[in-house]
Parts: structure tokens; C-alpha cells; sequence
């Protein structure tokens, strides 16, 4: 749908012979896409009080795939982003006789405002400053569960939002022998939106089977869901490719229902990313 | 505009690492164990109100009398051992402490009673020949009545089950459904059960969930219905079903459906009861604690924790056992007999 909208706004015509030129190197420029893949493991730490009153610990495993390109947007200085996140954590309790299983899946849009003639993209070749930084707004969904393995009518939980988040992106093109090796930190919070939670002592059997529905969606914002995401990345050219390894946060919190809920993973990504041309 | 948004982003960053959601953390030492029971069963637990009214439990004395008992140099047997005297004082089978080596229990909900039931004996009417649909055994006996046995509602009994057994059993004058000894299961198996034995749909009882951490934060009760079996055969027939005090949990629950249908008999004894929905949670040192989370009420918002009272009070006769025959069973034929004589 993005890329119909920005051909859409391209296919506009511009008045002035300038704003013509301008508009033409912007869609050259829209469609150049950065794709970048990744992959990570690292420390997984949740509480979710419906299931335990207490931490468990283990491994996050993680995959992201990103998709990055500039629009024709206020005057072609906004940035696109679309990114999947996806996870999986094996964690065990204090002491380690119980297991927990937690997995889910999110996907963002994002726009993003390139300040001082910017372009977080591809700074390296469209930028005239070392340094780039970027704000917006991202719409983002997730969908996830944990689950611990033991017996009982409350064994797994059910988790999902649908959230509008403020976020900024930096870059920084540090040169080393006429190498460009390019810092991209990003961060994010949840703005407000809406998320699943069951009821304080509410049963999955009670909502779903006898649809008992209580204070199942509730409003998020800050104050309830008090969570961050960063992203520090490293772009190293090999070639034709470029490698990117990077450090990921995900710190996630919520307090739905006098239910207590973190999720805070920290991964160690490495993948590659690759700029492509679109005809 | 960059110091704004720099400030802006600071302060999101100082906000969330200042909003940390943590655990409420217990030492894995015996009090710390102690306690963090304590507030588990304190939190979670759905019975305190109704406890204290017929039994006088008082949660926060129990909590002092108990303290007392907890000090570093006990073993662990010891620390299991007390802490199953305090779940022991709510007298709730729902109520369970899970340890390596033991499993804390309160059974005195059937341990305290006559059993009311032989095993042998009850085989004999089943003889060899009967059959089995997902865990419901059943076999017509000389007198044209059908004879059910249901010892547990953890198979997966399903409509498709239970017309079969229905359409086999179609000449008879009439059903008994035995569910002495059934402990429980899948609350929706014994509601899919007790679905093939009305017409019409049934106002079964009220439900209701905690909201808080207080003892008596619960959701407002929420109607539940039987609905009529959509897909095969419904039982027009008179039915007896056989209970005793080791009926509990979704066990207890049919009991307090299929009551409501009509051409239905309970005989025997008092159920065990059950009616909490148990959770489970675990202590700092592992081990599980299971408790009711939460409440069903009957149709009249009466508690059935307790159990549900027959229609036709039975006891076992010395003299049936030593002529090995089962008195609720003999009966229950009776009863069923002189119906179809009416």
C-alpha cells in the first residue's frame, strides 16, 4: 500500500519546472530500498503475574527483517520504515525445575522525519553531514504467547496490542581509511493503543468458552505501559554486501488489570543489508 | 529542535527506566517460602469470604499461628509439612502443595466418609462385554435399564461419544449414569455430557472471577447456560445418577447441571463439591501450589464448595455387599422400574 501511495504522489505533477526536477530525483531516490536481515541471541528476563508471581530467565532468540526507503512526503524528507520482529525465548524459574516457552511476532510503519536535508537510508551517498537523525510516528501490532509447562487451568497467556509509538533514528558515517562504516541507533516508545489482557483471576475458559468478557481490551498508554525499544546497529562494507551487527533492546512492560507483565530481552544481532533499486 | 528532541527522548528513557515493573522478590529461605505462600493464597485464593463464614477461617491469625512454626533450621520435609497444615485450614481438595518428594492434600472432603462404593462390585455389572465411548463405559443390564459408568471427565467426551452410546442404549426403559469416585476433568466434557439430557436451555449457575488483590474483589457473577446438545441424540428417558462424596470438581459441576434437566434423579450421597476453578503458581523454591481462582454458584448464587445434596439419600446395605450387589445401583434399578411402570 506504501508503494502505491508514493507512486501515486509521484505521479502528481509539479508546477515548476524545479519542483519537477526535485520531484523526478525523488523517485529516483524513493527507490532505492535498503533490506536489512538479521539475526540474534541473547538474555531473555519475563514476569507475567497471571502466570507466576516471579522472573524467569533464559535465552532470546531472535529475527528481524527491515525495509527501509525514502518517500515523496513533505517534500521528500520523510523516511519509511516497515519492520518484522519476530522472537522466541526459552526461560526457566529461580530454580530451574519449571520452564516457560514465550514467542510473538510484531510488525511496524513507520515515518520518519529526516531533519537538516537528511536522509537516514542511505547516508553514506545521499547525505552531505556525517551525522543524520530522524523523528516520527510508527503504527505497530504484536502477537505473542507464554506458556509454562506445568499442569492447571492457567498454563499460557495470551498477548497482543495494536500501538501508535513516537520513535527517533540517528546515523553516524564514521570514516576509516576511505572506509564508510555507518552507527544507526533507533528507539522507540508506545504511544497509546489498545492491548488484550484477561481480568485479575479471570480463566481463558470463562473468556473464550463461556465468553465472559472482562476489561479483556484495555487503553495503553505510558502510564500502563511504561516500554522502550533500541536498536544500535553497525554497517561494515565487504565487497558488494555490507554486514551489520548490532545490539537490540526490547524492554517491554505493562500493568493491565493489577496484572504485572516485563519482557526484557537483550540480543546481539548480526546479519546483512543490502541497498536495492527498484525499477 | 534537536536539544527538544533529544530532551523529549530523555525523558520517555528516564520515564520507562523509572516505571520498572519488577516482581514482588521472596529469598528462597523457609520464611521467605512462608510468606511468599502466604500472599499467593492471600492474592489469589476465591473462598476467604465463604470460608470464614462456614468455618471461620481467619487468613491473617492463620498467618501468625503459622509463623510461629517457621524458622531456618527446619528441614525441608518440616517446612513442607507445616506449610500443608496452613492450606490444609481452608479445607478446599482444590488446595494442593507439590514438592519432589510429596503432594500436600486436604481430602477430607471423601476421606471422612463412608466410600460408598466397591470397585469389584461395580465391575460385575459391567461384566466383560460392555463398551467405551472416550472413557464412558456402558453396558444394558437384564432388566432393560442402561447402566453408565463415568469414572472421570479428563477423556474427550464429545457429542459425537455420547449419541453413540445413547443411540445404543435407545430400548432402554431407562438411564443410570454412575459418577461415584469421578474426581473431576474438563469443565466443558461434563457440560457436553449433561447437554444430551435437555430440551430447553437451563440457567445452570453464575460465575465469577477476582478483579484485585483483596479478598473480596471479585467480578460481578455472570449467568451460565446448558445449552441442548445441536448435534445428536437428546435422552427423553428417566435417569438416575449415582453419586457419592468423592464426586468433585467437574464432577461436581455436572452434578449441578444435569440436576436441572428433567426426568433426572440424583441418588446416593452428597458430592465432595469443588466449585473453585483451580490456578496454579509456584514458590521461590519451585515447588507448585495449586488453589481455587475461580467461583461457579449454583442457579440460586448458592455455593456448591461444599457439595450438592441428592434427591433420594442412599447408604450402602452390609447385606447387599455381602451378597455382592451394589445398593445404589439395585436402587437405582428399582427406581427406574417403577417409573416405567407409571
Amino acid at each position: 500500500m506504501a508503494v502505491v501511495l508514493l507512486l501515486s504522489l509521484c505521479a502528481h505533477g509539479q508546477d515548476s519546472t524545479f519542483n519537477s526536477e526535485l520531484s523526478t530525483l525523488n523517485c529516483q531516490l524513493n527507490k532505492e530500498v535498503l533490506h536489512s536481515s538479521m539475526i540474534g541471541v541473547g538474555f531473555s528476563n519475563i514476569l507475567d503475574t497471571y502466570l507466576s508471581s516471579y522472573n524467569y530467565k533464559g535465552t532470546d532468540i531472535r529475527v528481524q527483517r527491515e525495509t527501509m526507503r525514502m518517500t515523496n512526503l513533505w517534500k521528500g524528507h520523510v523516511a519509511n520504515q516497515s519492520l518484522i520482529d519476530f522472537h522466541v525465548d526459552i526461560n526457566k524459574n529461580r530454580t530451574r525445575n519449571i520452564k516457560e516457552y514465550a514467542g510473538g511476532i510484531r510488525y511496524a510503519q513507520g515515518w520518519y522525519y529526516n531533519f537538516m536535508g537528511g536522509n537516514v537510508v542511505n547516508p553514506v551517498e545521499r547525505s552531505h553531514t556525517r551525522f543524520n537523525f530522524a523523528v516520527g510516528l510508527s503504527a505497530s501490532g504484536y502477537l505473542g504467547v507464554v506458556y509454562i509447562n506445568r499442569s492447571g487451568n492457567n498454563p499460557a497467556q495470551a498477548k497482543a496490542d495494536l500501538m501508535l509509538n513516537v520513535g527517533g533514528l540517528a546515523t553516524y558515517d564514521m570514516v576509516i581509511a576511505h572506509h564508510h562504516y555507518l552507527w544507526r541507533y533507533q528507539v522507540t516508545f508506545p504511544l497509546i493503543g489498545i492491548a488484550f489482557s484477561p481480568d485479575y483471576g479471570q480463566s481463558y475458559y470463562e473468556a473464550f468458552v463461556t465468553e465472559h468478557y472482562s476489561r479483556n481490551v484495555v487503553f495503553a498508554y505510558p502510564g500502563n505501559m511504561p516500554s522502550m525499544h533500541h536498536k544500535l546497529t553497525l554497517d561494515i562494507p565487504i565487497k558488494r554486501y555490507t554486514l551489520r551487527v548490532g545490539y537490540v533492546a526490547q524492554i517491554d512492560q505493562s500493568l493491565f488489570n493489577h496484572l504485572k507483565y516485563h519482557s526484557y530481552s537483550h540480543d546481539f544481532m548480526i546479519g546483512f543489508n543490502k541497498y536495492l533499486y527498484r525499477r | 529542535m534537536k536539544k527538544a528532541l533529544l530532551l523529549l527522548a530523555f525523558s520517555f528513557s528516564l520515564f520507562t527506566f523509572t516505571s520498572c515493573v519488577k516482581e514482588d522478590y521472596y529469598d528462597n529461605s523457609k520464611q521467605g517460602n512462608y510468606e511468599a505462600l502466604w500472599r499467593i493464597m492471600n492474592e489469589h485464593y476465591c473462598f476467604f469470604d465463604y470460608k470464614k463464614q462456614e468455618l471461620g477461617v481467619d487468613w491473617d491469625e492463620i498467618h501468625a499461628r503459622y509463623a510461629y512454626k517457621i524458622n531456618e533450621s527446619m528441614t525441608n520435609a518440616q517446612l513442607f509439612e507445616v506449610l500443608c497444615n496452613m492450606l490444609a485450614e481452608l479445607q478446599d481438595g482444590h488446595v494442593n502443595l507439590s514438592a519432589p518428594f510429596d503432594f500436600g492434600r486436604n481430602w477430607s472432603f471423601y476421606e471422612d466418609y463412608p466410600e460408598n462404593y466397591n470397585d469389584s462390585i461395580a465391575k460385575l455389572y459391567l461384566g466383560h462385554n460392555y463398551q467405551i465411548a472416550s472413557g464412558l463405559k456402558y453396558i444394558i443390564l437384564d432388566d432393560n435399564i442402561g447402566y453408565v459408568r463415568c469414572e472421570s471427565f479428563e477423556s474427550g467426551i464429545g457429542d459425537g461419544n455420547v449419541s453413540v452410546m445413547l443411540q445404543n442404549m435407545a430400548s432402554c426403559k431407562g438411564l443410570i449414569i454412575d459418577v461415584r469416585g469421578n474426581g473431576g476433568g474438563q469443565l466443558d466434557k461434563a457440560r457436553t455430557l449433561a447437554s444430551h439430557f435437555t430440551n430447553e436451555r437451563l440457567l445452570v449457575g453464575y460465575v465469577s472471577h477476582k478483579t484485585d488483590k483483596g479478598r473480596s474483589d471479585f467480578s460481578s457473577p455472570k449467568a451460565e447456560y446448558l445449552d441442548p446438545a445441536s448435534d445428536g441424540i437428546r435422552w427423553q428417558k428417566p435417569v438416575v445418577v449415582l453419586t457419592n462424596r468423592a464426586v468433585y470438581s467437574a464432577a461436581n459441576d455436572f452434578v449441578k447441571c444435569i440436576k436441572l434437566c428433567p426426568n433426572v434423579t440424583i441418588m446416593g450421597d452428597k458430592t465432595g463439591g469443588g466449585s473453585g476453578m483451580p490456578f496454579n503458581r509456584e514458590l521461590p523454591n519451585g515447588w507448585t501450589v495449586r488453589y481455587s481462582a475461580v467461583v461457579y454458584f449454583d442457579k440460586d448464587m448458592h455455593h456448591t464448595e461444599f457439595g450438592i445434596e441428592p434427591d433420594i439419600p442412599l447408604s450402602f446395605s452390609g447385606a447387599d455387599l455381602a451378597q455382592k450387589k451394589d445398593t445404589y445401583i439395585e436402587q437405582a434399578r428399582t427406581f427406574l422400574g417403577n417409573k416405567s411402570h407409571l
